[in-house]
């Protein structure tokens, strides 16, 4: 059996029961024009009123775009009533074929489901063939919204009863994928709220730096971050309730008393040594180097903005604010004094790990604080030697082995700890999803700042007033060419070549034309240039091939289109939509007019050259 | 147990027996086809094959003591198939076999045909969407084919009777020129025009078509102070294929859209079906001076049916019911269910060697 129906097979079983006109979805560009190519020697011919009912719909789209006059698929659409219709085909052969369809002319489309959404004509009956697409490069189930996006093209009003959408396997389909998203519920969609360079120089144009975070929060992306805060904070209200009986005993806070009581106790009781290699002063110190607590580094002085674990060695680490203002990340074992003294500081959930209104308030105090503080006693366990609970008593820290209340806290410990842990953890994650969206958006402005397109207060330089106006990809890049002056001396195809290599985002290889030595240089230059911007902004592909089929069709007036599409292996299709992606990048630089006179002006240029014959058909 | 008799084993094993197999062995085992499936659990007994093998046996057991699904097929049935029967006679032979539940074919593709033509009458839903834009915003979400655009038309026009100027966006450029002719031919050509990134076509006519990324732009130029497009006549703009929202490169397009549209111009969304439109206007109304109506109604106007065609031919329904079992995933015709069992065992690697 073939691993999947073949075309002609098909289109027979379909006129057969009536079911055309039908849209199949197949995998592949690939696809659609071998099922084309199979209707080649075909001998189920249209009835000759159908065939010149195509030519005379064909005659009128030609009329208005006679780029496809010469379509090599027009035979076979007029003798068999089939067209196929994707990514790799014009726009206006696309339309070519959408007007057929409306008119009823055809029996069948083929069609790729990479764009469900661009086939805009429905049908009586959808094919589909598989369960799964490509998205960026792997492959993805279909959702189930997907899955009846496809198949809601079956059915067209007015001219149809019913629709029908009729799955034929191929390999690799899986028929579940297929079955649930017909009988399912459509998926929730969430925000893909991206925070682009552009966006943070229009929005501190327009508004100044304190009315950002209003903004940001009327976003759909806080909308919902929202509302799972919320639910945490649901959640967190349980388990307030659940921490009731565990309110303030003896003292207040029993809960940590006891686990550091407990920790020592355990240390000293199976004489392990603690569970990482480190001294036991450091281990045991750790514990209280939590944030706000005022520290000594020797002769210096710092504020604990974190605790955690070093990567590799798991070693204890602190990240500590020190006088004058520094940040610092240190070995836990760098503490030699640990005062009693905790300031309040609202932590955050990046660096510096506290809010910037903290930082500077904590600042104030430490250069405040008196000279000597008076320091935390913290009990060091001995590997070798236990110590009596008497001298845990004597030594003032620990009341719990004569407390009143001991028995108590020893048996609600766990349970209470564990609550406690959750609350910290759903508090924690709850402001980072309120304050999520600011700090990335602040990330944003800390690079604009340091390449000079935002002052320090935030508003924009000279520089940040014109890079506004660059609402593409790859904006940093192309603002920090142009302040580097690479595009001094292009001519308009270097310019359009370089702008379509930026643009480009597809790594399909192929065949294609050399580019000039002029334009391999500037190229070279523009990667350099990417490369360090990398840190800040995924560089693009830069592709010199793709480059040079834009330099060939501006620099040469006299290239048909025909022409351009022989000198590469690119489809046609593909051509189009390059150099229309091409045209828009060029009208970005095109507005710099004002402050970039001469580059606007070979933008204009290059966009008129490149606006010709085929690229002149459609706005 | 040679690996070849271990995958000979697998192939004749239902689809649902390998799942079974694959729990907790292999990551996301309910994507892959069985094809895929056999070979990542074989690469995967290969660390543990005894444990493997007995667990297979088992199940196996299992299965046979519980009534039995199409039976699992002995290697003998299994060779390539008989061969295929001439194309005409494959047709005529379609009618699936009988079962008390599950309906035939041919009652399936009853009521096929064009429907008698009828004057046009708006559904109550379109009637409702252009209503409630008289008080606020408004989100539709709706199945495909149902009709939004009459809603964006109507709307439209409505707006352009007020002497307001109508933005229309959609996410394609493709889709862009579609509703421009298809407008041009509603409005007159004077009345609609388009805008693209170096292009525009009658920008100064009352109803203007582009997509959502030039809507974008021309807010941040009026956020900027620079009045490009008269936005202070700005009475209504209209987002197509809003479900582009959750695109993850250029949804942010659509939130950057709504958080900046004029609070004068009225939004109307027209979205396909997604799962939670109450979310969209809901946060819509906590962001904008007037409150957003949700229209919405799940039920497709021009009713679904699912088949299944097998490759030689055949055709068959997809569910036991004549309409799409909301709800019910599993049941499957069991002609359709017979017939893919057949494919996946056929098409695969052991079946073609021999
Ligand atoms: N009330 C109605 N009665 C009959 N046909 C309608 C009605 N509303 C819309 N249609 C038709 O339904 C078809 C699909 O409409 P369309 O707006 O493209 O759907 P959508 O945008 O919802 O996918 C069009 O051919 C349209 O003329
Ligand atoms: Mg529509």
């Amino acid at each position: 059996m073939p691993p999947s129906i073949h075309p002609v097979d098909l289109i027979i079983a379909l006129r057969d029961k009536h079911l055309t006109p039908a849209i199949v979805f197949l995998t592949s560009r690939r696809a659609c024009d071998e099922a084309m190519q199979a209707f080649d020697h075909s001998r189920i011919l249209l009835p000759p009123p159908r065939q010149e009912a195509i030519a005379a719909v064909l005659e009128k789209v030609i009329a208005q775009y006679p780029s496809i006059a010469e379509h090599p698929l027009i035979p076979t659409v007029q003798r068999i009533g089939v067209a196929a219709h994707h990514a790799g085909h014009l726009p206006s052969w696309k339309i070519a074929v959408e007007e057929l369809m409306r008119h009823g002319c055809l029996d069948a489309v083929f069609a790729t489901t990479t764009l469900a959404a661009g086939v805009d004509f429905p049908a009586r009956t959808v094919i589909i063939t598989q369960s799964s697409i490509r998205k960026s490069r792997d492959f993805m189930d279909l959702t189930i919204g997907e899955v009846q996006q496809i198949a809601g093209r079956a059915g067209r009003r007015g001219k149809d009863l019913v629709g029908f959408a009729i799955v034929t396997p191929s390999p690799y389909i899986d028929l579940n994928v297929l079955t649930k998203g017909f009988t399912g519920h459509p998926e929730a969609i969430n925000s893909q709220f991206l925070i682009s360079y552009p966006m943070v120089l229009n929005l501190l144009k327009a508004h100044p730096l304190d009315q950002i975070q209003p903004i940001l929060a009327k976003s759909f992306a806080q909308f919902q971050l929202n509302q799972r805060a919320e639910t945490l904070e649901r959640k967190l209200d349980e388990l307030g309730d659940r921490m009731e009986p565990f309110g303030p005993r003896v003292c207040t806070d029993w809960i940590t008393e006891w686990h550091t009581f407990d920790q020592v106790r355990r240390q000293k009781s199976h004489r392990t040594p603690v569970r990482r290699h480190e001294p036991p002063e450091v281990a045991a110190r750790f514990h209280f180097l939590t944030p706000g607590r005022v520290v000594g580094f020797g002769r210096n002085r710092g504020i604990v903005l974190r605790q955690y674990r070093s990567k590799g060695q798991k070693s204890p680490m602190i990240t500590a604010l020190r006088v004058g203002g520094g940040i610092t990340e240190s070995p836990a074992s760098t503490v030699t004094e640990v005062s009693d003294r905790v300031l309040d500081c609202v932590d955050a959930p990046v660096y510096p790990w506290c809010t910037p209104e903290s930082v500077e308030e904590l600042l104030r105090h430490l250069e405040e604080l008196p000279g000597r503080l008076p320091e935390l006693p913290i009990l060091v366990p001995k590997d070798d030697e236990p110590i009596p609970d008497a001298i845990v008593q004597t030594l003032g820290d620990f009341a719990c082995p004569t407390c009143p209340s001991r028995s108590a806290c020893q048996r609600d410990y766990p349970l209470a700890a564990k609550l406690r842990q959750e609350q910290h953890r759903h508090v924690k994650s709850i402001q980072a999803l309120r304050t999520s969206l600011w700090h990335r958006f602040q990330e944003k402005i800390d690079v604009l700042q340091q390449f000079g397109y935002l002052t320090a207060t935030a508003h924009l330089t000279d520089n940040g007033e014109w890079a506004r106006l660059i609402r593409i990809d790859h904006s940093l890049l192309i603002t920090e060419l142009l302040r580097a002056d690479a595009f001094n001396g292009a001519d308009p195809a270097m310019l359009a070549a370089v702008m379509s290599s930026i643009a480009h985002d597809d790594d399909r290889p192929g065949a294609f034309p050399r580019v000039s030595s002029g334009l391999a240089s500037l190229l070279g230059q523009v990667r350099k240039l990417a490369t360090s911007l990398s840190p800040h902004e995924d560089p693009p592909l830069l592709r010199a091939d793709i480059a040079a089929v834009t330099e060939r069709w501006i620099g040469d007036p006299g290239l048909t289109w025909i022409g351009l599409c022989k000198s590469t292996t690119m489809a046609e299709g593909d051509i189009y939509r390059l150099l229309a992606r091409t045209l828009e990048f060029l009208s970005q630089l095109h507005t710099l007019k004002a402050t970039h006179p001469g580059l606007a002006d070979t933008a204009s240029r290059a966009i008129a050259l490149l606006r010709r014959g085929v690229l002149e058909e459609l706005p | 147990m040679t690996t070849e008799e271990l995958e000979q084993l697998l192939a004749q094993q239902p689809i649902a027996l390998l799942h079974r197999l694959a729990r907790g062995r292999v990551q996301r085992h309910f994507r892959a086809g069985k094809r895929r499936l056999i070979e990542v659990l074989l690469r995967h007994s290969a660390e543990n094959r005894a444990g493997f093998e007995s667990d297979l046996v088992t199940l196996i057991g299992e299965r046979q003591v519980r009534p039995a699904l199409p039976s699992p097929q002995t290697p003998a049935a299994r060779k390539p198939k008989s061969p295929s029967p001439a194309r005409q006679s494959m047709h005529k032979s379609a009618e699936p076999e009988s079962h008390e539940l599950a309906i035939t074919l041919s009652s399936w593709l009853e009521g096929l045909g064009v429907p008698p033509p009828k004057s046009f009458v708006a559904d109550a839903w379109q009637e409702e969407a252009i209503a409630k834009l008289k008080e606020g915003d408004v989100v539709v979400s709706v199945p495909t084919g149902s009709g939004k655009t009459y809603v964006a038309v109507e709307a439209a026009r409505r707006a352009i009777a007020e002497n307001r100027t109508v933005i229309y966006t959609s996410p394609l450029k493709a889709l862009s020129n579609t509703k421009y002719t298809e407008f041009s031919k509603i409005f007159g050509a004077d009345q609609v025009g388009i805008l693209t990134g170096d292009r525009r076509d009658n920008g100064q006519a009352p109803l203007l078509i582009m997509t959502t990324e030039i809507l974008r732009n021309l807010l941040y130029d009026a956020g900027g102070g620079e009045i490009d497009v008269r936005l202070d006549t700005l009475g209504l703009v209209i987002l197509d294929e809003s479900q582009y929202i959750a695109d993850p490169e250029r949804g942010v397009v659509w939130e950057e859209t709504i958080i900046f549209c004029p609070s004068q111009a009225r939004m109307l969304l027209l979205s396909a079906s997604i799962g939670n439109p109450h979310d969209i206007a809901e946060w819509i109304t906590s962001i904008r001076p007037t409150p957003c109506h949700l229209v919405r109604h799940s039920v497709r106007t021009v009713p679904l049916r699912a088949g299944y065609l097998h490759p030689n031919g055949k055709l068959a329904p997809l569910f036991r019911t004549v309409g799409i079992p909301h709800g019910h995933p599993s049941h499957l015709h069991p002609e359709a269910k017979r017939l893919f069992a057949q494919y996946e065992d056929e098409t695969l690697p052991s079946g073609r060697r021999r």
